[in-house]
């Protein structure tokens, strides 16, 4: 017969059946020989018969509770309707058109300006999609950009997001999101056929050595001797153009020079560019110096930020800088519009269009110059800036469309959310991650860019960076919400709370001067906590639904031949 | 079934099945009183129990087709509101402060018998229902899968999605924690160690 789980009471001489097997004894969840042990123990042992009854009276007035009607059926109930949950339709009404504020003042506050700029700088395209994705040359080659670490990055990152968001993937709706990003990504990187990948220290396309297609280059020096019948990329110290490129340079260097020819546009993110050589369409850069020689040429505009930008050679269509000091020698076909703290321009100069300058002291023009109308100068004072009607408007409109990122973030990712504003309350902890994560992210991002683990890496790491920022308000606004009205864990109620709290912070933020100040604090604070909770998140955890140990009572565990709930 | 081990009404079942629309109002509303007492015994609020006895006759509709005629309807409909309920918990858990996925594992101390006998003595019905709402959400869920749809160890494994061999753990604490409850500011406090 089997024994059934024996414990020792106070005293030594008397043993007894545990609670565990007692309760499964009563649950017939025994089998057939614990069960006869239990029986016969309990027809010697007082304590335990008198644990058994007290077992089986509980499992009775359990049942008898539960049983009892106490409440009648509410008459929403009485009969079946199809809509159950219509009263909470508007709220998606509500949803939609605070979605459609936001993505209105994203349009108008940035979409449209950028728009402006890029056509000034002579992208000309109309098409917002095309001009969001540089007229699509930006994401030629992508899929052969691809190299084995790339991919294996890539691969990284993906099951570094399916680990960190394992737990919501069962949800429709974050499936839902995750094949809408893939899509995206897939739509807007359009696969180019024939792309030929070089890497090396010295990587070097030889003078008379014809590459039919477009070409990926990196390395720590990159030349061009020869002929290139496609796009080029090139990601490396140094950059050195001679030869000629029939479509479009784009590069992220420390240096580059281009001495040869661009028949297409160069599109750069360096410290130095020289351009001693010819570009047939645009030129866009940002960086720190940038010369353009004398006998330098750029068929249509450039676009152009940084801090010293040097025009001696020749741009046939406008100028559009953005930059600390900027010296014009040479010759501009159209329009010159320039913001910055210093414009000269020189003797020797030609301006066929309008010049507009924009900036904190007069600009110095040489009397010779020749200047196709008078100069447009407006002088930017460090003031305080106006607050109309209009400003108060678009932070309602921006209010707005935190609180629908807010509902997005809490809906999809309520726990993590609840967990993130909890850690605001570890304030030492969230600000050193804060000032550590918002710094040390983009300068990652950027490395990831520039290096061989990929664009599409670092461009995924900065965005995720970008849209932290604003996270981090909502978090921080749920948080101080939590604080003024007390805590909550019903969904809605802390929805309130999130946007009493974001909607004070925002008013705050507008305090001329002590806002900015504010906003970083918060920024670097929410940031700080949503690493925290990610940090957390990522620790080793017990797996779920399963207890580290069975539970111990006096006896110790079940003996090994008791079968739970073989009856 | 208004209450479990009632006849099952088989033949509006099978009407229901085809779409009857007569049938399935009968179906509803034979069984929504039962269901409606289960949601509120397993959901922490009254609203909550009435979303959840809606949605679960909105899953019941769909779902109907796939119902085995030879087994027990009464079964098979609660192991859905079961599964229905512990799945908005679950996905409601963030929000709560007893987290759902972790089990103590502080071992459990046994109670004196006369003890526990006095205190089941003296607890009505009504005071273990309100003992009951101060539980953790599993242990709630689970002596209402086995006390009041009376579900075997198997059912309730799968719906709580833990080891059958488990099962009893679970319940033999949700009765402790309840007996904490029920004990509590009182002398007759047994065991539990929650």
């Amino acid at each position: 017969m089997t024994e059934p789980d024996m414990n020792r009471d106070k005293n030594p001489n008397e043993t007894h059946v545990d609670e565990m097997t007692l309760l499964l004894y009563v649950e017939r969840q025994l089998d057939r020989e614990a069960a006869q042990g239990v029986s016969l123990h309990t027809q010697t042992c007082t304590r335990c018969l008198t644990l058994l009854r007290a077992l089986d009276r509980e499992s009775r007035l359990l049942t008898r509770s539960m049983l009892e009607q106490d409440e009648p059926l509410p008459a929403r109930l009485a009969e079946f309707h199809e809509k159950v949950k219509r009263n909470m339709q508007w709220i998606w009404g509500v949803v939609f058109g605070l979605a459609v504020l936001g993505v209105y003042a994203l349009y108008t506050e940035y979409i449209v300006q950028w728009e402006t700029r890029f056509e000034q700088a002579g992208f000309g395209s109309t098409s917002l999609l095309s001009l969001v994705v540089f007229q699509g040359a930006f994401w030629k080659g992508w899929q052969s950009m691809f190299s084995l670490f790339e991919v294996l990055a890539v691969m990284c990152m993906a099951g570094f997001g399916l680990f960190a968001f394992r737990r919501y993937l069962r949800r429709g709706s974050a499936l839902a999101v995750l094949f809408a990003s893939f899509g995206m990504l897939l739509a807007v990187a359009t696969p180019a056929s024939a792309t030929e990948f070089r890497k090396g220290d010295n990587v070097n396309v030889k003078k008379g050595e014809v590459i039919k297609g477009d070409i990926f280059l990196t390395g720590e020096h990159v030349r061009i001797d020869g002929q290139v019948d496609g796009d080029v990329y090139a990601f490396a110290h140094q950059v050195d153009v001679s030869g000629h490129i029939n479509g479009d340079l784009i590069c992220f260097a420390q240096a580059v020079r281009v001495n040869g020819v661009v028949d297409g546009n160069v599109r750069a993110g360096a410290n130095n560019v020289t351009l001693t050589g010819t570009v047939e369409r645009n030129v866009m850069l940002w960086n720190e110096t940038f010369i353009l020689d004398a006998s330098g040429k750029i068929g249509r505009s450039l676009t152009a930020g940084g801090e010293t930008l040097t025009l001696d050679g020749k741009i046939g269509r406008d100028f559009l800088g953005f930059a600390d000091s900027t010296t014009i020698s040479g010759f501009i076909g159209g329009s010159v519009q320039e913001r910055g703290k210093s414009l000269s321009i020189v003797s020797g100069a030609e301006i066929d269009g309008k010049t507009a300058f924009k900036g904190q002291k007069e600009p110095n023009v040489a009397p010779d110059a020749k200047l196709g109308s008078p100069l447009q100068f407006t002088k930017i004072e460090q003031r305080r800036e106006e607050r109309s009607g209009g400003y108060y408007l678009w932070q309602v409109i921006w209010g707005a469309a935190y609180v629908l990122f807010g509902l997005v973030l809490f809906s999809l990712m309520p726990k993590f959310s609840a967990e993130a504003a909890a850690n605001t309350e570890n304030l030492g902890a969230s600000a050193g991650l804060g000032i550590l994560v918002g710094a040390g992210f983009p300068i990652g991002a950027l490395l990831a860019c520039i290096t061989v683990v990929g664009l599409f890496v670092g461009i995924s790491a900065f965005f995720l960076w970008y849209a932290s920022l604003y996270f981090a308000q909502i978090i921080v606004g749920a948080a101080v919400g939590q604080w003024i009205m007390g805590r909550t864990t019903e969904f809605w109620p802390e929805i309130g709370r999130m946007i009493v709290g974001l909607l004070l912070l925002r008013v705050v933020m507008m305090v001329p001067y002590v806002g900015m100040w504010i906003k970083l604090v918060v920024v670097i604070w929410g940031v700080g906590a949503i690493s925290l909770a990610l940090y957390r998140r990522l620790q080793p955890a017990m797996a779920p639904n399963i207890p580290p140990a069975p539970m111990a009572p006096l006896g110790g565990p079940l003996p090994s031949n008791t079968t739970v709930g073989g009856i | 079934m208004s209450a479990p081990g009632k006849t099952e009404p088989t033949e509006i079942i099978a009407r229901a099945r085809t779409g009857d629309t007569q049938a399935w109002g009968d179906l509803y509303r034979e069984f929504a009183p039962a269901i409606f007492r289960f949601c509120r015994r397993a959901m922490p609020t009254r609203e909550d129990a009435e979303d959840a006895t809606m949605e679960i006759f909105m899953k019941l509709r769909d779902k109907l087709i796939q119902y085995d005629q030879t087994r027990s309807f009464t079964a098979w409909l609660y192991k859905v509101a079961a599964n229905h309920c512990w799945d908005m918990l679950r996905r409601r858990k963030a929000r709560h402060e007893k987290d759902m996925d972790d089990v103590d594992d502080v071992p459990l101390e046994c109670p004196e018998p006369n003890q526990l006998e006095k205190l089941i003595e003296e607890r009505t019905s009504e005071e273990v229902r309100k003992a009951l709402d101060s539980l953790g959400l599993r242990a709630r869920m689970a002596l209402v899968m086995r006390y009041y749809s009376d579900m075997s160890y198997d059912e309730i494994a799968d719906a709580l999605g833990v080891r059958r061999q488990f099962v009893g753990v679970v319940l033999l604490r949700a009765r402790h924690e309840l007996r904490q409850a029920l004990g509590e500011n009182s002398a007759l406090a047994v065991g539990g160690t929650r």
